[in-house]
């Protein structure tokens, strides 16, 4: 088949705005009379908290401090499960919750007054180690367990697997909690047109379901909530969910509008979700050849307080934890745990990024247990047109993994 | 000492929301007064170039250039849902809606062309540059424009695709979870400072399976992109997690790579087309990063002989296992 | 309250500026040049990066009133008026070197502020003149490929 435009580096079409300045991103909106929105946010990880705005009130400049009282719908979010809450009503789970929403009219009174807002704690214990929060000893949502998600792969029988082993790699590994830092820190601005159609514009990666969950913490329906998505500066999974478009929203309803907030690279730090760290228990077995007969894997996956993604990605990590090769006897349990710590959810590779750091530490082990190359386990083992995962699922076509692993070999002159 | 070493690893990524769960996308193609293209859906452009790969596929159908396609997709009111700008799912799942729509455009400006220049049948009927002409006596030739200026209303069309998996079992895991997968190795080369527990990835080799490439240079960029975080991940980022607190939460102590940490990569762009994906071209932007955390620590043992097992592999947390190993060895 | 005049993309401008303002926000809130980004407010990150006087400086670091007679080049600069882009400019759409573009404006100054003194760089010097710029997208190899392209345009006597 030959194309036309198919194939072909044509130069991206919103490069031009962007290499001479003018691509708009949120924080280079500016409109008449707007307003400027500053978020006061929890210092500790797990407390009943009440708050006192009057002195901020009264700052001049102020035009109106927002809280969990003043949220016309649902006060509550999230990709999944609605476990956030737009302002915390009366509890914090982790650092970094929103409790008020301060709207003035400059963006140094703003933070002068959420610096005067007064927040008294009651402190809670609480939980960091995912492994001490799966005994449900503290719990991070009432009435919920902690451990929110379970996957489960059974196939074949383990057992068996690793007694026919020749060899077999024990190991426990970590992951570690990390930021998408995409360079440009959130920002957005949100304005009421004449109809009532309430307008948030602000860099998402989906802009329908940001829609949604506006209009339901807004209580009104889908079509008086426009989203405007402008030029995005990075996102990786760290704009999937909501950070200050529900504020916004509330402010420039409330307001009349246009009302704006730019986070502070700090603020972003705490404000958008993060990659799950992962501990994961893992074992492999291979025969004398070379050939995988067994995996055992235990995941356990820290979301923190929120569970955002928490459950698609624990079980992308339980299903990509065999690595991309054909194993007969497989047993895995992933786990999503709720802890206090800052929330995970999409980053980049979801779940799939992290198991590989066990799994291909693995093979390299096997293969030098083995005294084979670590390229050679991995073509003895590959998946090919027509393997089976361990999930059952048949790979019927494009499944040049093979010629992958070898151009990277030859590249580096490895055997 | 600086001691050198290799390491490779491979893995697989499925793509899509998976698991059963409703994987739709949607868009309109819409004719345009001078004859170019609109194309509206809800797919984000977050960097990674859905707005310019988004085009190519509808400008291949049609026979036009990107110039001629004017994508819009950045409101709400007037844009289809099409699902998140996650899952590696933007080119393979919208991709497929915005190439339907696209011919299902086609299709209607071939009949109507058919119509208007009095012809018998679309046989021999070719759609290029702004035109559909008889390719046997191209005088029969009318230009989109002029269709367009015919319609009392923009011809529109629209298409929706929605990606097959099936859910698992919830007690063995058996079921169809992801499609399409994605496939991706990487091999890279360190040398470790055994005084300083440094690493530098001296050369690395990264190849990925795209299905097929839509815009070789843009997957080239994804690559390099994906290759920077994921050393990132496995050499420095830390976010100084104490009590649920973030200490490093500013880019002064939260280290990324600079163009100085970057080695030289070879890119290589491995084609296998995907029968049910558009021009066979499947996603690319998660899988990128995946195999290069492990192919670097694999070379880090290669080089120095320890497994680490927990990462970042800060030069600290390396200085300490070498040491470590140095003792048990002595 | 002060009274500054300074001189951004060829223009003298006379403004007010109060003591505690930031060259940066100088730029973006009150001359309107929001081709000016901000991504760490700690010089980290070379997100707001302008050339003040030859010199490629963080604008988030200095204050306003510290611009006071100098002559300042931001993005907004480098196109001709005829709509010509700069030859870093072009080489970096060539390229491929633009992702997000977040970086973009700043890092092109600092491409440009390396090749106004250095002609013909090497990697190396390209990775160095850079290497204060973050860019979370590209991974770099495109950008340091669009300097080396945009030096030689520029040494063929522009494009
Ligand atoms: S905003 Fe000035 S260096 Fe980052
Ligand atoms: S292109 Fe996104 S930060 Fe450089």
């Amino acid at each position: 088949m030959s194309f036309n435009v198919i194939g072909k580096s044509v130069i991206r079409v919103d490069g031009l705005a962007k290499v001479t300045g003018k691509a708009v991103y949120p924080q280079d909106i500016y409109m008449d009379g707007m307003l400027y929105g500053k978020t006061l946010r929890s210092t500790v990880p797990h407390a009943y908290f009440t708050l006192d705005t009057s002195k901020a009130e009264k700052i001049e400049g102020v035009v109106r401090i927002f809280t969990a009282k003043d949220v016309p719908g649902h006060n509550a979010h999230g990709v999944l499960f609605k476990d956030h809450e737009v302002f915390c009503a009366q509890k914090v789970r982790r650092i970094g919750d929103p409790l008020a929403f301060v709207v003035a009219t400059s963006e140094k009174i703003a933070q002068k007054a959420v610096e005067a807002i007064e927040v008294k704690y009651e402190e809670l214990p609480a939980v960091f180690d995912p492994v001490e929060a799966m005994k449900d000893e503290i719990k991070v949502h009432d009435g919920t367990s902690n451990i929110i998600y379970h996957y489960k792969l059974r196939k074949g029988n383990i057992e068996e697997g690793f007694a026919k082993s020749h060899v077999v790699v024990e190991n426990v590994y970590k992951t570690s909690m990390v930021d998408h830092a995409f360079l440009q820190p959130e920002a957005g601005i949100a304005y009421v047109e004449e109809d009532g159609t309430i307008v948030v514009c602000a860099a998402t990666q989906y802009p329908h379901f940001d829609q949604l969950e506006i209009a339901e913490a807004m209580g009104v329906p889908a079509e008086k909530v426009k989203v405007i998505n402008p030029a995005v500066g990075g996102a990786f999974g760290g704009r999937e969910d909501i950070t200050l478009q529900i504020h916004l929203a509330i402010a420039a309803v409330a307001t009349g509008g246009p009302v704006k907030a730019v986070y502070s690279r700090e603020e972003s730090f705490v404000a958008h979700s993060k990659r799950h760290p992962e501990i994961i228990k893992i074992k492999t077995g291979a025969d004398k050849e070379g050939k995988l007969l067994a995996l055992e894997a235990e995941i356990i996956a820290d979301t923190g307080a929120y569970a955002s993604w928490a459950i698609n990605v624990t079980r992308k990590s339980g299903i990509h934890v065999t690595g991309p090769y054909v194993i007969p006897n497989v047993k895995v349990d992933a786990y999503a745990v709720y802890t206090n710590n800052p929330f995970c959810g999409a980053m980049r590779g979801f779940g799939a990024t992290q198991v590989p750091i066990a799994t291909e530490q693995q093979m390299d082990m096997l293969a030098e247990k083995l005294g084979i190359s670590p390229v050679e386990i991995r073509l003895k083992n590959a998946f090919t047109k027509g393997s089976e995962t361990a999930n059952g699922q048949i790979l019927t076509e494009s499944v040049p993994l093979i010629t992958c692993i070898k151009k990277v070999a030859d590249a580096l002159e490895m055997a | 000492m600086k001691k050198r070493g290799k390491g490779i690893a491979c893995i697989f990524y499925g793509t899509g929301y998976g698991n059963g769960f409703p994987d739709v996308s949607r868009a309109y193609a819409e004719l345009q007064p001078d004859g170019k293209v609109a194309i509206y859906t809800g797919a984000t452009e977050v960097g990674q170039g859905a707005k310019t790969a988004l085009s190519q596929i509808p400008a291949e159908v049609l026979g036009l250039t990107v110039d001629d396609i004017i994508f819009i997709n950045e409101d709400t009111s007037i844009t289809p849902d099409a699902g998140t700008a996650a899952a590696t799912r933007q080119t393979y799942n919208t991709g497929n809606a915005i190439k339907m729509a696209a011919e299902e455009l086609k299709k209607e400006l071939i009949n109507i062309a058919v119509k208007e220049l009095g012809l018998n049948s679309d046989a021999g009927l070719e759609m290029k540059d702004g035109k559909i002409y008889l390719k046997i006596l191209p005088d029969k030739c009318i230009t989109l424009a002029q269709i367009a200026a015919k319609q009392s209303e923009p011809l529109r069309t629209f298409a929706t695709f929605t990606a097959q998996t099936v859910q698992i079992d919830p007690e063995t895991g058996q079921g169809a979870p992801y499609w399409p997968y994605t496939f991706s190795a990487c091999a890279v080369e360190v040398e470790v400072d055994t005084e300083t527990g440094q690493v530098e990835i001296i050369k690395a080799a990264h190849a990925q399976d795209v299905g097929r490439a839509i815009n070789p240079k843009m997957i080239e960029g994804q690559m390099e992109g994906g290759f920077a975080m994921a050393m990132g991940y496995v050499l420095y980022e830390d976010l100084g997690l104490e009590n649920g607190r973030i200490w490093n939460n500013k880019l002064s102590t939260y280290i990324i790579p600079t163009a100085m940490d970057m080695p030289e990569i070879q890119n290589i762009i491995v084609e296998d087309p995907e029968s049910t994906a558009p021009y066979g071209a499947k996603g690319i932007g998660e899988p990128v990063m995946i195999p290069v955390g492990p192919a670097i620590l694999n070379a880090i043992y290669d080089a120095v002989g320890v497994r680490m097992t927990e990462i970042p592999v800060t030069p600290m947390k390396l200085l300490q296992a070498i040491r470590e190993k140095e003792k048990q060895g002595a | 309250m002060k009274k500054i005049s300074l001189t951004v993309n060829g223009k003298l401008y006379q403004v007010e500026v109060e003591e505690d303002m930031r060259l940066l926000d100088l730029l973006r809130d009150k001359l309107g040049f929001t081709g000016v980004k901000e991504g760490c407010s700690e010089g980290e990150c070379g997100a707001c990066s302008v050339i003040m006087d030859g010199k490629l400086v963080t604008s988030c670091l200095i204050m306003a009133f510290q611009a006071e007679g100098k002559e300042i080049i931001t993005i907004e600069g480098l196109q001709k008026e005829d709509g010509t882009l700069h030859p870093i400019q072009q080489a970096f759409l060539e390229e491929g070197a633009v992702q997000c573009g977040f970086c973009t404006p700043a890092m092109v100054l600092a491409a440009k502020a390396l090749l106004d003194k250095n002609p013909h760089p090497t990697d190396e010097e390209i990775k160095e003149g850079i290497s204060g710029n973050l860019c979370r997208c590209t991974g770099y190899a495109k950008i340091v490929s669009s300097v080396k392209k945009a030096a030689e345009y520029l040494n063929k006597g522009g494009k």
